[in-house]
């Protein structure tokens, strides 16, 4: 299996790569969710942990980008002693960002397969548009907790969206270069 | 660094369960806690959730920082909820709502109606933290791709829970020896305070990327080993075996009568009406 330059018939394909890269990315999302980088004046702490959610679906695939970000989130609250089904929705959310990532293929065709550069930053781009659409539903907490549409708006989502965004743009493109050359040596 | 789930509630009453059991009961009884709005009878819910929490002899001692972050969350969510709510809930509007007083500075209402909603919303969440505190501490982590595999999830999505609680110490190793490496040529991973977020986003990469590439590059083994054992060409067996026994049918036959009952309830109204307290009522002068 081919990263970053998935084609589209192997998208849906499940090997034991797909199982053992999908482990590796929850595994890593999981352990370094505890490193966290406050931004000063707010509650928000920006993770460069959520990086690996949509760089493994960016690199990988849906499938590996979907089981990154929903087991790789369950495992995080596992550790925390939230409860790994607790926020159930959470990581169903965090899972559509990688699985969104990984369809970048199918809406970003022309920088999944250029340069290393159009790479990396197709990287960034499929991991915005994954975050805007995949923390959508968070949403969901208004139907199941009855949170008032606003406060999911101001307190969970933008600051998610905001902090997430910037661990996104930085540092997916930095994977990705770092990536590719390992990926040429390795033969994949 | 040790970074894996800790199984504090090893040798308990409900650790002893099939590992199933806790994670349905789980469901089932965040579906039922959803549909109730009467505080009255959500105390009653919590009442047996913390019951449920005790069989799992979770030690007080190792999870009371967890427990204070529970707080802190559901705590800040509720306030900021009932603050931007101003004085309404799903279904009292403005106009209807008995209006107790207005927060300073922001002329914010808040009603009998908001407030009783906001103590709701509280227990709610303090509710299903509780039953979901023995998933995470009484469920051996080795149990986990099993009972997935036993709930209906395909084979490999399975292995792919197993293999990932399976990777967690050897991944959390190699992360602590990229700190290590990066230490010794002169890199600190945890300098950078009081610098920008952006800066110190920067300077986590030096971990960061080495650990990430590491593991990729090197799971290569894992997926020859899994290829020449014929990973995913057939049925797979599973060397743990889990069965119900009388206590875990008896539990989830109560746990979903439960469900039942309340949905029942619910759809009638009695448990999804909010219950507004009576005092605040009088305080708003109703």
């Amino acid at each position: 299996m081919t990263t970053t330059t998935l084609d589209r018939d192997r998208l849906w394909e499940v090997s034991s790569r797909t199982i053992v890269y999908s482990a590796i990315g929850a595994a890593l999302y999981g352990i370094l969710l505890v490193a966290q980088v406050p931004i000063p004046g707010t509650t928000v702490s920006v993770r460069p942990a959520f990086a690996l959610v949509p760089f493994f679906g960016y690199a990988f695939g849906p499938i590996v980008g979907f089981f990154t970000g929903l087991v790789g989130n369950m495992i995080g609250d596992q550790i925390s002693g939230w409860g790994a089904l607790t926020s159930w929705n959470w990581s169903i959310a965090n899972g559509l960002v990688g699985l969104i990532a990984g369809l970048a293929p199918l809406y970003l065709s022309r920088w999944t397969n250029g340069s290393l550069r159009d790479r990396a930053i197709g990287g960034a781009v499929a991991g915005v548009i994954a975050l805007l659409i995949g923390f959508l539903f968070v949403f969901t907490d208004n139907i199941l907790q009855g949170i008032d549409i606003g406060t999911i708006l101001t307190t969970l989502y933008i600051p998610v969206i905001v902090a997430d965004i910037i661990a996104t743009v930085i540092l997916v493109p930095i994977l990705v270069y770092a990536w590719e050359p390992v990926k040429a040596q390795l033969g994949r | 660094m040790n970074i894996a789930p800790r199984y504090l509630g090893r040798g308990s009453w409900l650790a002893r369960r099939d590992p199933r059991v806790l994670i349905l009961v789980v469901a089932l009884f965040i579906f039922t806690v959803l549909q109730v709005w009467d505080l009255r009878i959500l105390l009653g819910l919590l009442a047996l959730a913390v019951v449920y929490y005790r069989s799992a002899g979770i030690p007080w001692r190792y999870i009371r920082r967890n427990w204070a972050v529970v707080f802190v969350f559901i705590g800040t969510l509720v306030v900021v909820n009932t603050i931007i709510a101003g004085g309404t809930t799903e279904t009292v509007s403005l106009d209807e709502a008995h209006v107790i007083f207005r927060l300073p500075l922001i002329g914010t209402p808040m009603s009998a109606e908001s407030l009783s909603n906001g103590v709701t919303l509280f227990f709610r969440y303090l509710t299903m933290a509780t039953i979901g505190f023995p998933v995470a501490f009484a469920v051996a982590p080795s149990d986990f791709g099993i009972a997935f595999r036993r709930l209906g999830v395909p084979d490999k999505f399975a292995f792919g829970v197993d293999l990932t609680f399976r990777f967690l110490p050897s991944l959390a190793a190699d992360f602590q020896r990229t700190v290590d490496a990066q230490r010794i040529r002169g890199y600190d991973w945890s300098a950078g305070a009081g610098r920008g977020v952006l800066t110190r986003l920067r300077r986590s990469t030096p971990v960061l990327v080495p650990t990430v590439v590491n593991a990729i590059a090197g799971a290569e083994d894992t997926i020859d080993a899994m290829d020449l054992r014929a990973f995913g060409t057939g049925r797979r067996s599973w060397l743990r075996e889990l069965r119900y026994d009388a206590n875990d049918r008896l539990l989830l036959l109560a746990f979903a009568a439960l469900l039942f009952a309340f949905t029942v309830l619910g759809f009638a109204g009695i448990t999804s009406e909010l219950y507004v307290f009576p005092f605040l009522l009088d305080a708003a002068g109703a």
